[in-house]
C-alpha cells in the first residue's frame, strides 16, 4: 500500500462533538461547591489513623506501632481518637466541621495497590473492570466546561478524573501552567486512532485551561510568593487554594500525598506523612477561611485500602481492608459515621471485615453535592455527613 | 514476496529502533518483510561503553544496617544513580543495535528496580546488564534471574524475607506482574505460600551475588496453585512457567509496545502466547509472530502508539541533526514521565496514553520546541543540512510522521522550516 491509499484509507477526520465541549473558558464561574480529594496512596492505615485507643483488640494486635492513650487526641465520642500529627485537624473537628466515616471498604477486598485503586477512582465492584474515573457518571451532569484539576509533583494521575468524557487537566502549579502552555497551540480534536484522540484532546484542554488560568491568575502569579507551606502536598494544596480564589471555574480538585504503604518501621514513616497532611491542609483551610471560602469547600480523602490489624515483625502493618476516612468542610455536619469494624472478627489474613461500603460516599456526594440523584450508586445508602 | 518499500520500512524501523533514522529505512525498503524482521531481531552488540562508577555491595551493606549512616546511603545512591541514568542515556543515544536497548527498556519495565528504593546502583547496572542479556533470549531465563537478581531482592525485600517472618512483597508482584498477570488467576493464599518456598534467598554479604541461606528457608509443606510439597522456589517458578497465562502476560505487554495503545485484542495475544509457550518461551519467536501479524501491519493502527519519552527524545536526536546536552537528556525524560531506575511502582510505567497528560504534553512539547530551534531566516543552514536526507518533502513527511500532519505545512520554503514544522506537528507524538 501506498502513501496516497492510506491517507484515504485512514481519513483524518475531525470528530466533532466526541469531547465535552469547554465554554468559552474565560467566562466559566466559580462553582457552588468545590470538592477537593486527597488521595492518600499505599494504603494508609485506618486504624492508627482514627484510633480506637481503648480497644484491648486493638491494644493487643499492636504492641509496638500503636497510638497510645497517653499522645491520642480524643474525640470525646465513641472512645475514639485521633493520631497525634494531627493537630490541626482535631482543631477542625472541634468546631463540628469534620466527619469521619469508619469501616470504609467493599466486598471482597482486593489487597493489590493498583488493582484496588482502580476499583475506588472508577467505582467498580471488586470483579469489574472499569475504564472512567467514577467523576464522569456525575460532574459532566453537574456543569459543561472545566470538570477538574488534579495538581501533583510529577503531574501524574487523573484518578477518579481521568476518562475522556471529562475536561480534566494535571499539573505542577498553575505558575508552570502558564508559562508553559504558551507554546501550545490549539487543535481541533480527530479520532483517527485512540491515541491520536487522548493526544489531541489533551492539547484542547491544555490550550482552553491555558487561557483561562492566564485570564484570571495572571496578576495573582506576578505577586511575590508568601508562602509558608512545605513539602510536596502543601505546594500542591496552595496551588489549589490560588486557583480557587482566583475564580477559576473547576468543581473539582485532586491532590495526591504519598509514602502510605508501610509495610515495616510503620511509626516514623506514619508520623511524618499524616504531619504532611496534617500542615498542608491546616494551612490551606486557614486560607480558605481567610477568603470567606471555606462553606464552599468539600475535602474528601481517600485511600486504595487500609491495613492490617495485627503489626508485622518489621514494625509495620500489610495489605488490610477496611479503613477510616474523613470529609470536610465548612457546610459539613461533623461526627463520626458507620459502624466501627469488629476487631474481633478477622478474616484468614487478618482482615476486619468492612461496614461502609465507599459508593455511599460517592452517592452522597453525588446527590447531595452535585445535585444529581441519577448516578450509577444511588441504590447505596447515603451518609449524612452533608 | 515484494519489497517492504519506504512507507513499510518506515513503520517497522520507527517500531523496533529507537528513532526512525533514514539509512536503517533506506536499507530495509529494498528487503521482503521477512528479511527485514529478521535483520531486525538479528543485529545485536552487547558490548556497553565503560560502566558507570559505582559502589560495591560489600561496601554499602555496613551503611545499610545503621540507622544513623541512611543519610550516607542516600546521598551516594542519588550521585551514582544520575551517573548510572547518563550512562544508559548515552549508550541509547549511540548504539549502532537500538532494538536491542529498545528491548532492555522493555523488560527493565518488566521488572523495575529502583534506585530510590534499593540504593545500590551497583546492582541496578548488573540488573541492567542481565536484562539485556536475554532480551532477545529465553523468557523463563530471564525470569529466573530476575527472581535471583541482587537488585530485585533487595527493591521487593527477598532478601528480608525468612522462615521467621516471610515477606509477600516479591510473590505478590510476581504472581500479579511478572506472570499471571491481574489478580484473578490466583488466591491470596498462593502468595502466602509463594513467599514461604522464597525464604532463604538473599545477598552474600562479601560478592553482592545471590545467595541461599538454607537456615533462613522455611522447609515445611507448601500448597501453591493445587501443588502440593516442599516446594522451593524454583518449584514456584516453574509451576509459573506451565501456567498459560504467563506467555499471555508477555504477548499483551508487547501488543501495547508494538502495536496499539487500545486493549489488547485477544485473537491475537492468545495465539501470540501459544506459540510463545510453544517455542519453549524463545522471546525472538515471539517478536517474530508480533512484528509478521497483519495487526502490526494494519493501517488502522499506524500512528496508534504514543511514543515514549525515550523514543520521542532520543529517537528525535538520532535521527536528525538536533543536540542537547546529555544531563539534561536523562532530567529531561524524568519530568516527561520516564525517569529510567526511577518507576513510580512495581508495575511499572504504565505507558500508552498514559505518557500524555496536560502536563507531560506541555514538557514534550517544549522540549522538541527547543530542539529544533534554529536561524529559521536561513532557508537551508548548510551544516544542518549535510545530515538530512536529500529526499523530495513527500518522502520527508513519509519519513517524518506515521499518518499525515495534523496542522497546516509552512507556506514558505525551506527544509529546515518544514522539519521543525513536522517535528512539532501532533503526528510527530504518535508511532
Amino acid at each position: 500500500m501506498d502513501r496516497r491509499e492510506f491517507l484515504k484509507y485512514s481519513g483524518l477526520l475531525a470528530a466533532a462533538g466526541m469531547s465535552p465541549e469547554l465554554l468559552l473558558a474565560a467566562e466559566g464561574k466559580m462553582p457552588e461547591k468545590i470538592v477537593v480529594f486527597v488521595e492518600l496512596k499505599g494504603g494508609n492505615d485506618g486504624f492508627n489513623t482514627l484510633v480506637p485507643y481503648k480497644d484491648p483488640n486493638y491494644i493487643a494486635a499492636r504492641k509496638n506501632i500503636r497510638v497510645t492513650e497517653r499522645v491520642a487526641l480524643p474525640l470525646g465520642v465513641q472512645d475514639m481518637a485521633m493520631h497525634p500529627r494531627l493537630a490541626g485537624l482535631h482543631k477542625i473537628w472541634g468546631t463540628g466541621e469534620m466527619a469521619w466515616i469508619q469501616g470504609i471498604g467493599y466486598p471482597g477486598g482486593v489487597l493489590s495497590h493498583f488493582r484496588s485503586m482502580d476499583i475506588i477512582e472508577t467505582g467498580s465492584h471488586s470483579e469489574q473492570v472499569l475504564e472512567n474515573g467514577w467523576l464522569s457518571h456525575i460532574v459532566p451532569g453537574y456543569k459543561q466546561g472545566l470538570h477538574g484539576i488534579s495538581v501533583s509533583n510529577d503531574g501524574g494521575s487523573l484518578g477518579p478524573l481521568n476518562s475522556s468524557r471529562l475536561n480534566s487537566v494535571s499539573m505542577q502549579s498553575p505558575r508552570t501552567f502558564v508559562s508553559q502552555s504558551k507554546i501550545i497551540k490549539d487543535i481541533t480534536p480527530v479520532s483517527s486512532t485512540p491515541a491520536l484522540a487522548h493526544l489531541t484532546n489533551t492539547q484542547h484542554q491544555l490550550f482552553e485551561v491555558g487561557n483561562q488560568l492566564r485570564a484570571k491568575m495572571s496578576r495573582s502569579l506576578r505577586q511575590k510568593k508568601t508562602t509558608r507551606s512545605k513539602g510536596v502536598l502543601g505546594h500542591s494544596l496552595e496551588s489549589v487554594a490560588q486557583m480557587i480564589i482566583a475564580g477559576i471555574d473547576s468543581p473539582v480538585y485532586k491532590v495526591t500525598q504519598s509514602g502510605f504503604d508501610t509495610h515495616s518501621g510503620q511509626v516514623g514513616r506514619h508520623n511524618n506523612v499524616l504531619y504532611q497532611l496534617d500542615h498542608g491542609l491546616s494551612r490551606f483551610i486557614h486560607t480558605m477561611k481567610q477568603n470567606g471560602l471555606w462553606n464552599k469547600v468539600v475535602i474528601v480523602s481517600y485511600s486504595e485500602f487500609g491495613r492490617r490489624l495485627g503489626e508485622n515483625k518489621g514494625g509495620g502493618t500489610d495489605h488490610g481492608t477496611a479503613s477510616a476516612q474523613f470529609v470536610m468542610g465548612g457546610g459539613i455536619r461533623g461526627g463520626i459515621y458507620g459502624d466501627a469494624p469488629d476487631l474481633t472478627r478477622l478474616d484468614s489474613n487478618g482482615n476486619v471485615a468492612h461496614t461502609t461500603d465507599y459508593r455511599q460516599v460517592y452517592a452522597t456526594l453525588a446527590h447531595r453535592v452535585w445535585r444529581q440523584p441519577n448516578n450509577p450508586w444511588q441504590g447505596h445508602r447515603h451518609i449524612p455527613f452533608i | 514476496m515484494g519489497k517492504l518499500g519506504l512507507f513499510r520500512a518506515r513503520h517497522l524501523v520507527s517500531r523496533t529502533s529507537i528513532g526512525a533514522e533514514w539509512e536503517t529505512i533506506q536499507r530495509y525498503k529494498n528487503l521482503t518483510l521477512l528479511d527485514a524482521i529478521k535483520h531486525t531481531l538479528s543485529y545485536a552488540d552487547y558490548n556497553l561503553p565503560p560502566q558507570p562508577r559505582t559502589s560495591p555491595w560489600a561496601k554499602t551493606i555496613s551503611n545499610r544496617k545503621s540507622m544513623a549512616r541512611q543519610r550516607n546511603m542516600q546521598r551516594m545512591a542519588k550521585t551514582e544513580g544520575k551517573g548510572l541514568q547518563n550512562w544508559w542515556v548515552n549508550h541509547m543515544l549511540t548504539t549502532k543495535t537500538p532494538f536491542l536497548e529498545r528491548m532492555t527498556l522493555f523488560w527493565h519495565n518488566h521488572f523495575p528496580s529502583t534506585i530510590d528504593q534499593t540504593k545500590q546502583p551497583s546492582a541496578l547496572f548488573e540488573q541492567n546488564v542481565t536484562q539485556r542479556r536475554h532480551a532477545l533470549g529465553n523468557y523463563g531465563n530471564l525470569l529466573f534471574a530476575m527472581a535471583k537478581d541482587p537488585a530485585m531482592l533487595i527493591y521487593l525485600d527477598g532478601y528480608k524475607n525468612v522462615k521467621e517472618n516471610p515477606n509477600e512483597n516479591f510473590a505478590r508482584e510476581l504472581l500479579e506482574l511478572f506472570t499471571l498477570g491481574g489478580t484473578n488467576y490466583y488466591r491470596e493464599n498462593d502468595i502466602k505460600e509463594a513467599a514461604r518456598a522464597f525464604t532463604g534467598w538473599g545477598i552474600d554479604d562479601r560478592t553482592g551475588k545471590f545467595r541461599f541461606y538454607p537456615e533462613r528457608h522455611d522447609g515445611g509443606i507448601k500448597t501453591f496453585m493445587g501443588n502440593r510439597g516442599n516446594l522451593t522456589g524454583d518449584d514456584v517458578l516453574m509451576i509459573l512457567m506451565k501456567h498459560p497465562r504467563t506467555a499471555e502476560t508477555i504477548a499483551e505487554k508487547m501488543w501495547n509496545e508494538f502495536i496499539s495503545s487500545s486493549k489488547p485484542n485477544a485473537a491475537y495475544t492468545r495465539r501470540w502466547a501459544k506459540h510463545f509457550r510453544d517455542s519453549n518461551y524463545d522471546i525472538k519467536a515471539l517478536l517474530v509472530a508480533v512484528l509478521s501479524s497483519d495487526a502490526f501491519w494494519d493501517p488502522k493502527n499506524m500512528g496508534a502508539l504514543i511514543k515514549s519519552p525515550v523514543e520521542l527524545t532520543i529517537g528525535t536526536m538520532r535521527a536528525l541533526p538536533y543536540r542537547l546536552r546529555k544531563n539534561n537528556l536523562s532530567h529531561n525524560l524524568s519530568i516527561m514521565g520516564q525517569s529510567l531506575f526511577a518507576h513510580g511502582s512495581v508495575k511499572g510505567w504504565s505507558g500508552g496514553n498514559d505518557w500524555i497528560s496536560t502536563q507531560s504534553l506541555m514538557r514534550r512539547t517544549g522540549l522538541l520546541t527547543n530542539l529544533t530551534r534554529g536561524n529559521l531566516r536561513k532557508a537551508n543552514d548548510s551544516k544542518m543540512m549535510q545530515h538530512m536526507p536529500d529526499c523530495s518533502d513527500e518522502e520527508l513527511i513519509t519519513w517524518l510522521l506515521p499518518v499525515p500532519p495534523l496542522n497546516p505545512l509552512p507556506t514558505q520554503p525551506g527544509r529546515q522550516r518544514l522539519v521543525r514544522a513536522l517535528v512539532l506537528d501532533p503526528a510527530y507524538q504518535v508511532s
